[in-house]
């Protein structure tokens, strides 16, 4: 955090992507550009170097792409920066390869400049899943097959239920109101999901309830 | 009891039964003509012949009629109409080639197989059709008649009651008749995919072709991808950013402006392009290049304001034509990549055939000014590379000695195996 400030990195390689989210981002009073790249090559030193909160990462570059890049940051970095994959197309299969390896949320190109300020800070603050139906059509079409549940994880019913709550895309108020208890336990609940499936955050748990068949999608 | 009811009396109440046996007597209709000519025109021609050796006269004019009918089985419409009778009044079974001409020899020899045996069993169960039902009428009359007229032949039976079993023994015949009909269409219905479908060779080319189509296709959707999707994507997001500062930046709203202005009209150059290519795909008989063609493209490619100097070495003529087909598409991808991501430059392209493979150099001066070359090299460069796979070839493009050089190597003996 720079002044208080979420810190963003942009990579991609065309450089009006960056010029044009870079004048968007800034102009937010709790948002700042603090570093760019232009191809995955490029991105793991910088992110060591200047930290930032949130990486928006283009998919398709010229010698490293997106989801490799991802893959690196958060193997190598202790803790990683998020994730948001930035793509021109929601059917993209780069999409869900991205998501897979560890990115928190994926961004149209098209989005509204305002739901792209507010995708950051969500992803940020990790309260709630991105584009929950988006996730869950491009689970249904690439996830199942290993259908195993998650019975060996040692859910709790009640962190079960959380499970499924987010998956539908809920946020931790909205749980904590469905629920009817307070949004610290649901905070609670959430980070004992999370550890106990060994997901970094919602969108990597909530994939994994939709490929373990423990959530079906529709 | 139903069971066996249903096999009995079911053709006789089925639809399908009479729309079959419509497909049949057509064939018999066809053959009139034809037994005209045997039965009446040739014994008044040279009634000698027919009075003398009546055996060896009709087996000529059999084989003569025979003949007649493979040669009019060669027409293409006599193909179609045929195809597309049985395909409607024979139903599921009949392959839907059936209705197309015919483009092997094979094919056509199958084809006037069929046709003889419709003329003739149609011709069979035509005449059966003619004289069976109304001999079945006169049945009827027995028991009151003691006799029964079939085919001017008088033919003495039981008074009363006990010729009853003559008006059932002609229900009998007409139900057999119901069955033999049913029985060919069965039958022809059988061979149909063999007689009239494609032939292997004719399978594996239409296959060859939706192949073509899908990659086709899946280039198309790639460059849309690639070429429109991208400026859009520009256009949106500078647009958007433009909006948010217009106040705070105005240097930035212009810049973002005057962004916003090349790439859409960069994208509508592509728009142009990939439409163009999907119009052209819509005609099927789109002729197929090969490099024998390659005079006519570097022409043409001259007349687009790129002088390209190529050198060949070695016939082209020994390349297979698929991989001949592939390296023009190749050649002509380049040199749109070429005009579209460097301009008006000068060229140089060499084709070399060996035995063993073929090798294609494209090159271009890599221009100081204007974009940079984009992922990968550019997006023709995907599809190229999609179609050097396909052959088992090998592509290199990168710059080379202040030149954009793109390598095709492309292996020829494990392509003609």
């Amino acid at each position: 955090m720079t002044d208080g400030k979420t810190t963003v990195m942009l990579v991609d390689d065309e450089e009006l992507i960056r010029a044009g989210l870079r004048a968007i981002i800034n102009a937010e009073p709790d948002l700042t550009v603090v570093g760019e790249a232009g191809d995955g090559a490029e991105v793991l030193p910088l992110v060591v170097k200047l930290r930032p909160d949130v990486v928006l990462m283009d998919v398709r570059m010229p010698a490293v792409d997106g989801i490799q890049a991802s893959k690196h940051i958060l193997e190598t970095v202790t803790e990683p920066p998020k994730i948001l994959v930035v793509t021109t197309f929601e059917n993209d299969d780069y999409v869900y390869d991205a998501l897979r390896a560890g990115a928190s949320g994926f961004l149209l190109k098209r989005t509204r400049p305002e739901d792209i300020v507010r995708a950051i800070r969500m992803v940020v603050s990790g309260e709630s899943l991105l584009f929950p139906s988006a996730i869950r059509a491009l689970a249904a079409a690439h996830g199942g097959g290993r259908a195993k549940g998650l019975s060996h994880t040692g859910l709790t019913d009640r962190e079960a239920e959380v499970l499924r709550l987010m998956a539908t895309g809920l946020s931790n108020v909205e749980i904590s109101e469905r629920l009817f208890v307070s949004v610290q336990t649901v905070k609670t609940h959430v980070g004992n999901v999370l550890a106990k499936l060994g997901a970094r955050d919602r969108t990597q748990a909530v994939i994994l309830a939709y490929e373990t068949g423990f959530v079906t999608p529709g | 009891m139903t069971a066996v009811l249903d096999v009995v009396l079911g053709p006789v109440v089925r639809p399908s039964t009479y729309r079959r046996w419509v497909f049949l007597i057509l064939g018999g209709a066809v053959l009139v003509p034809f037994m005209l000519i045997v039965g009446m025109v040739l014994p008044s021609l040279m009634p000698a012949a027919f009075q003398d050796q009546t055996l060896l006269v009709v087996a000529l004019s059999l084989v003569l009629v025979v003949g007649v009918m493979v040669l009019m089985s060669l027409i293409p419409a006599v193909r179609v109409i045929e195809g597309t009778a049985a395909l409607e009044l024979l139903g599921d079974g009949v392959p839907e080639q059936a209705t197309r001409v015919s483009l092997s020899w094979t094919s056509r020899a199958r084809f006037a197989g069929w046709f003889v045996i419709h003329l003739l069993v149609g011709g069979v169960l035509s005449v059966l059709t003619l004289t069976v039902p109304p001999a079945v009428v006169l049945t009827f009359f027995a028991p009151f008649l003691g006799q029964v007229d079939i085919l001017g032949l008088a033919i003495g039976t039981p008074r009363g009651w006990a010729g009853v079993w003559v008006p059932l023994a002609g229900l009998a015949a007409l139900l057999v008749l119901v069955h033999l009909v049913v029985g060919a269409a069965v039958l022809a219905t059988r061979a149909a995919p063999f007689l009239l479908g494609p032939t292997a060779a004719e399978r594996l080319a239409e296959l060859e072709q939706r192949t073509e189509q899908l990659a086709e296709r899946n280039r198309l959707a790639r460059e849309l991808h690639d070429s429109v999707g991208h400026a859009l994507s520009v256009v949106t997001i500078q647009a958007s950013a433009a909006g948010r500062v217009l106040d705070s930046d105005p240097e930035f709203a212009r810049t973002a402006l005057s962004a916003i202005e090349e790439s859409a009209r960069a994208a509508l150059a592509d728009l142009d392009h990939v439409l163009g290519l999907l119009r052209e795909g819509q005609s099927a008989a789109r002729p197929q290049w090969t490099l024998a063609n390659l005079p006519n493209l570097l022409e043409q490619t001259r007349i687009a304001g790129v002088t390209v100097e190529s050198t060949v070495e070695g016939s082209l003529d020994g390349v297979p034509p698929a991989v001949s087909r592939e390296a023009y598409r190749i050649v002509q991808e380049g040199l749109t990549n070429v005009l579209r991501h460097a301009g008006k430059v000068p060229v140089e392209l060499r084709l070399s055939a060996a035995d063993d493979r073929l090798e294609l150099d494209l090159s271009n001066p890599i221009h100081e000014h204007g974009t940079k070359p984009r992922a990968g090299g550019g997006h023709g460069l995907s599809g190229m590379r999609d179609r050097v796979r396909v052959l088992r070839g090998q592509m290199t493009a990168g710059p080379d000695q202040g030149r954009w050089l793109v390598q095709v190597r492309i292996p020829l003996r494990t392509v003609r195996e």
